[in-house]
């Protein structure tokens, strides 16, 4: 089976709007990375790396981690080729020491046939509180179990996307305001001068009386032809 | 000038008749009642009391009404504040009608009028004091009582006669140590120090001057008892308690220095009536008759010597009855009888017949579900004939000849069962059987066309789940009646009031009929979901996970069938505290399913306040919205998508909501908001693409909505297969916010059979009305497009208008609404709507107007002139073209 590389583009995560501006709060978080490489009920997870946001506001993340052993390769391509879970685990730990635990899972063959180029979703509440971290592969279709070739498992090339919580819509009074005010001057100041042209104003009047006069131009020559 | 006048008159006639086509949406006079049908409820009663010809009651949904005591009705009501709150203390009916309602240290006392129920006088007591107290009323005095445990009673009384005229007086009493001991008898205040026979029995007349303590030993009033004895109120008009002991009581009379135990033995439950020209007493005992259920003993309170006992009809689905009130006319005596379910009847002595029953249970509900009724007796045998059941020639034939004939006997002489209680589904599906779940554990099926209980099955010791505040018991539809002649089935799940583990019960929806009854689980329940996976049966099997995250399944015999689907099955769980867990099946056996943990979320210190998933039988129609430039914008379609709403408390927004969207499988959050300053009650509804949901603003001081939209973009991703852990693409999402001029206290939206109908929220509000409010209205601009009638959008306001027009119960107050529950009709065009509280409501709406239905008052008389009028006319202009044809060919 030959390994085909899907490379099209992904559009994915670089929506994230830019709401730095709103932002009250900044900080620096670490992530300590775990994965999970053998399917088990109660999976025992290894280390994958570090990862650490040095500016929530920023959304600007170091990554350190090691290229998978030979040994993890081949777990991994196991994992694919069962169609079975790649289980991360992610331990937050806050500016002020605070540690949470996260769980997260994507499939395993899409993670091997994108060679191992996953991203990490960091979403924070609005105070800059870590609420979830997940991990997601970038594609359009699923698969159900693949083979991909050893060398391609061997660095993962992750991306983290810090993605905060938007402020929610106020409803808008004042331009609906200024909008009511703007039409009572129009009205106050009476009907606005039609400087339209003739044919533009009152088009709707003249085209069916041509059309009437056409239709009954082009009838009557038959009918006086039919009288001959 | 006359003919100017006539001339204007016409013109506003006509304004008129313009401006009336405008507001088609509402209803007609004469529709009234066509559509809809409404139920009032009560409550379960607490106090009742006779009053010429009618009952005064008051109920533990703090609401005071008087019944006709010939058939039960109400002929008025009133509803006081929310009973989460406020309960009603004391209803005593004098003169006027006196109520004492309210919280821990604060009441209402209000006086009512008897027969109209108009408030006469209204004024309020408020104490510091955070403790238990009672109220009576003792000759035209009012009395409030404190017992200081170990200390004193603090009484503070107020002439009712004399302008409330307040007095305060303060009575030592250490020997007061817990007030389930003590019971207020007229003015005496009585104590029991201990609960056997070695305790002593202290009583004190607080009306009297001398507050003199008066001190028995229990022995001396009681004799040799060697169980636990209680103490028990009585009666209001004598001073008299009961002292009981091992299921009977000794009734004992207290008269100033003495009290004096009657010799014979009463049941707890006894009551005196003072109507006739002795005091008797009323007490019900289980029957002597092997075919009667109860039957009422009555005795004479001073001879003490028994009058009668007469054996009641008492029907079988009820539960447990005490006697509220009694009252004597001439020689005919009332009873009132309240049930553990709630219900409230009247007897009439002496033939101990039933006169009515209200089913208060009803004004309770927690959970609704619609279901089908089956196809009637003759499309069932017609399906029946062309089903391939075997494949030999002869016996097909057989089959076919047999079905036929049974059919023609059906048709010539009707259906036997079936059609006799008419429960059988009509072509638009408008007639649908509504099950609901109350409270108390009694199940009712109602029947949409008239509102009348179909049945009724009482759970015993069962009660609802708490989830996130709200009690739910869940009802899901396993088969529906589609299958004949296969049976629709039903499974209801609470839990046991006692142990907190799981119940049971699964039934046929429409007879009420259950094979095997309730069963009762050895587990906890944590989690029930529906699958939507048909077993060879047509059975949907139920899932349900345990406490300890064990996995049951029922019938147990679908995990084969289910097994070669975990991989693609995934549940969620979530706590109050804001842990929400995802967990897939993927580790399960051929038989055994388990569960494991895929994703974590922590919400934390946010409180979760509301989780809303999609309903599982929404469909959705439009997969885009054209924009004014003909290009489509993609829905973001997700059916693993759960909103979920936060509130949490922060010292300088004091308090903030945040909603998130979360997909089910993966753990992503797509969407997440906050509003700073925002708290509950927060109602959330989620449809297709998009969520609304409402809270208090406290910055503004106002009810807002907000929407929000969800949409791919340009281009589909993947138009055949969704797959939530194919993202490719995060979703764009539209917002916008509204000012909301009510106050909300529910919030659902409409459902139909193929979701081409356009959408309306159905909001209940505060003041009982439920007014329908197009999506469209809420529906997010898009913000550098144009909006105008030429784009089919609304400009944006602000503000959500609210006409009256709107409002689908006109002016047919509901009480205390609770909750919304839609389904959808066969017909496009319609939904059912229940709305249930303290009263019941359902109608139906038609959000786009009535499209696929003949108006009611369609002239088809006049279409069938028209009609056959251009017949006649085009043969009759046939004929003469072809006469003129002839002639011109001679010419």
């Amino acid at each position: 089976m030959i390994y085909c590389l899907s490379a099209f583009l992904v559009l994915l995560l670089s929506v994230q709007k830019s709401y730095s501006g709103n932002i009250e709060y900044d900080g620096s978080v670490t992530i300590r990375l775990q994965h999970a490489l053998v399917a088990l009920e109660d999976p025992t997870f290894t280390e994958r790396g570090n990862v650490t946001i040095q500016s929530l506001r920023l959304g600007q993340a170091t990554i350190n981690q090691k290229p998978l052993s030979s040994e993890e390769q081949l777990q991994l391509r196991d994992l694919a080729a069962k169609n079975n879970f790649y289980q991360i685990k992610s331990i937050v730990t806050a500016n002020d020491g605070s540690q949470k635990t996260f769980l997260s899972a994507v499939k395993a063959c899409m993670l091997a046939e994108s060679e191992l180029d996953d991203r990490l979703s960091v979403s924070i509440d609005y105070m800059g509180r870590v609420i979830a971290v997940a991990l997601i592969v970038a594609s359009k279709s699923t698969c159900e179990g693949a083979v991909v070739p050893l060398e391609k498992l061997k660095h993962f090339t992750t991306s983290v996307y810090v993605r905060h919580t938007e402020p929610g819509p106020i409803p808008d009074t004042a331009s609906y305001i200024q909008k009511l005010e703007r039409e009572r001057e129009a009205k106050e100041k009476g009907e606005v001068k039609d400087n339209r042209s003739f044919l533009a104003k009152y088009w709707m009047y003249i085209v069916p009386l041509v059309i009437v006069m056409v239709v009954s131009s082009a009838t009557n020559p038959d009918a006086q032809q039919g009288s001959q | 000038m006359a003919s100017f006048q006539s001339i204007m008159k016409k013109y506003l006639i006509i304004l008129v008749i313009i401006l009336n086509f405008q507001i088609l949406l509402a209803l007609y006079e004469d529709q009234v009642g066509k559509f809809d049908w409404k139920r009032s409820f009560i409550g379960k009663v607490k106090y009742a009391h006779f009053d010429s010809g009618k009952i005064i009651v008051g109920t533990e949904e703090n609401t005071i009404a008087c019944l006709n005591s010939r058939n039960g009705n109400i002929i008025w009501r009133q509803l006081l504040e929310d009973p989460r709150e406020h309960q009603l203390q004391l209803l005593h009916s004098d003169r006027d009608l006196l109520s004492i309602s309210g919280t821990i240290n604060n009441w209402f006392v209000r006086t009512w009028d008897h027969h109209t129920g108009t408030l006469l006088s209204e004024w309020t007591i408020s104490s510091d004091k955070s403790i238990p107290s009672e109220f009576t009323v003792v000759k035209g005095i009012l009395i409030h009582i404190f017992p200081n445990l170990n200390s004193h009673l603090d009484v503070v009384t107020y002439n009712l006669d004399e302008n409330n005229q307040k007095n305060t007086i303060k009575v030592p009493a250490p020997w007061i140590t817990d007030t389930s001991n003590c019971v207020l008898t007229q003015s005496y205040y009585i104590c029991i120090s201990k609960n056997d026979i070695s305790g002593q029995l202290y009583y004190v007349d607080i009306l009297s001057e001398s507050h003199n303590v008066h001190v028995k030993t229990l022995h001396s009033i009681l004799g040799d008892v060697t169980d636990l004895i209680e103490i028990l109120p009585f009666d209001d008009i004598l001073p008299a308690f009961l002292l009981s002991s091992n299921g009977q009581a000794s009734v004992v009379h207290v008269d100033k220095d003495t009290v004096n135990r009657k010799i014979y033995k009463v049941m707890p439950n006894a009551i005196t009536n003072h109507n006739g020209e002795k005091p008797l007493i009323y007490q019900l005992e289980p029957a002597v008759h092997p075919d009667k259920l109860v039957q009422i003993r009555v005795k004479d309170y001073v001879t003490c010597q028994d009058e009668m006992a007469i054996e009641l009809d008492y029907p079988i689905g009820l539960g447990v009855p005490t006697i509220v009130a009694t009252a004597t006319k001439n020689t005919l005596t009332d009873i009132l009888l309240s049930t553990t379910d709630n219900a409230f009847m009247l007897v009439r002595l002496s033939d101990g017949k039933i006169m009515w029953t209200r089913e208060e249970a009803l004004s309770n509900i927690v959970t609704v579900e619609f279901f089908e009724l089956p196809v009637s007796e003759l499309d069932a045998s017609i399906e029946n004939e062309f089903k391939a059941s075997s494949s030999s020639v002869f016996s097909m034939l057989s089959h076919r000849l047999n079905t036929q004939a049974k059919q023609l006997s059906t048709l010539i002489f009707g259906g036997q069962l079936m059609s006799k209680n008419s429960l059988v589904r009509d072509e638009f599906g408008l007639h649908k059987l509504i099950v609901v779940a109350t409270k108390v554990g009694k199940v009712f099926a109602i029947d949409t066309l008239s509102g009348s209980i179909v049945w009724s099955y009482r759970l015993p010791n069962v009660e609802p789940f708490s989830i996130l505040g709200e009690d739910k018991i869940l009802l899901f539809a396993q088969r529906t009646a589609r299958y004949a002649p296969l049976p629709a089935e039903c499974i209801l799940l609470a839990k046991d009031k006692y142990t907190g583990k799981g119940v049971m019960f699964q039934f046929d929806p429409i007879t009420g009929y259950s094979k095997r009854g309730v069963k009762k689980l050895d587990h906890r329940i944590a989690q029930a979901i529906l699958l939507p996976y048909e077993d060879d049966q047509h059975l949907k099997p139920v899932l349900i996970i345990s406490s300890t995250n064990e996995v049951y399944l029922h019938p147990s015999c679908a995990v084969a069938e289910v097994y070669k689907q975990a991989s693609r099955l995934y549940t969620y769980s979530f706590d109050e505290i804001g842990t929400f867990k995802g967990f897939s099946f993927i580790h399960s056996t051929k038989d055994k399913l388990r569960m494991t943990p895929s994703w974590e979320l922590q919400l934390q210190p946010a409180k979760l306040v509301a989780v809303k998933t999609k309903h599982p039988n929404e469909r959705v129609h439009s997969q885009g919205r054209v924009l004014p430039d003909r290009s489509v914008y993609y829905k973001y379609v997700n059916p693993n998508l759960i909103a979920v709403a936060t509130i949490s408390d922060d010292l300088v927004h004091k308090h903030v909501l945040s909603v998130y969207l979360i997909d089910g499988v993966t753990g992503l959050i797509l969407y997440a908001t906050s509003h700073k300053r925002c708290k509950g009650p927060v109602h959330l509804v989620h449809s297709e693409n998009w969520i609304v949901y409402s809270y208090f603003n406290e910055r503004f001081r106002r009810t807002e909505f907000a929407a929000a939209e969800l949409y791919e973009g340009h281009v589909q991703s993947n138009s055949s297969v969704f797959s939530s852990y194919a993202v490719s693409l995060l979703p764009h999402v539209q917002s916008q916010s509204y000012i909301l001029p009510a106050s909300p206290v529910s919030m659902t939206v409409t459902l139909t059979e193929r979701g081409i109908t356009n959408k309306f929220l159905l909001v209940g509000l505060s003041n009982g009305g439920v007014i329908e409010i197009p999506w469209l209205l809420l529906q997010p601009r898009l913000n550098d497009l144009p909006c105008g009638p030429e784009e089919s959008c609304i400009p944006y306001m602000p503000e959500i208008p609210l006409p009256s027009e709107a409002v689908i119960n006109y002016n047919q107050t509901i009480g205390r609404v609770k909750g919304i529950e839609v389904a959808p009709a066969r017909l496009e065009s319609t939904s059912h709507v229940l709305v249930y509280g303290l009263d019941l409501f359902y109608t139906k709406v038609a959000p786009s107007k009535t499209f696929d239905m003949l108006k009611e008052d369609f002239d088809y008389m006049m279409i069938i002139l028209v009609l056959t009028g251009l017949v006649v006319a085009s043969y009759l202009t046939k004929y003469l073209a072809a006469k003129k044809a002839l002639k011109q060919m001679w010419k």
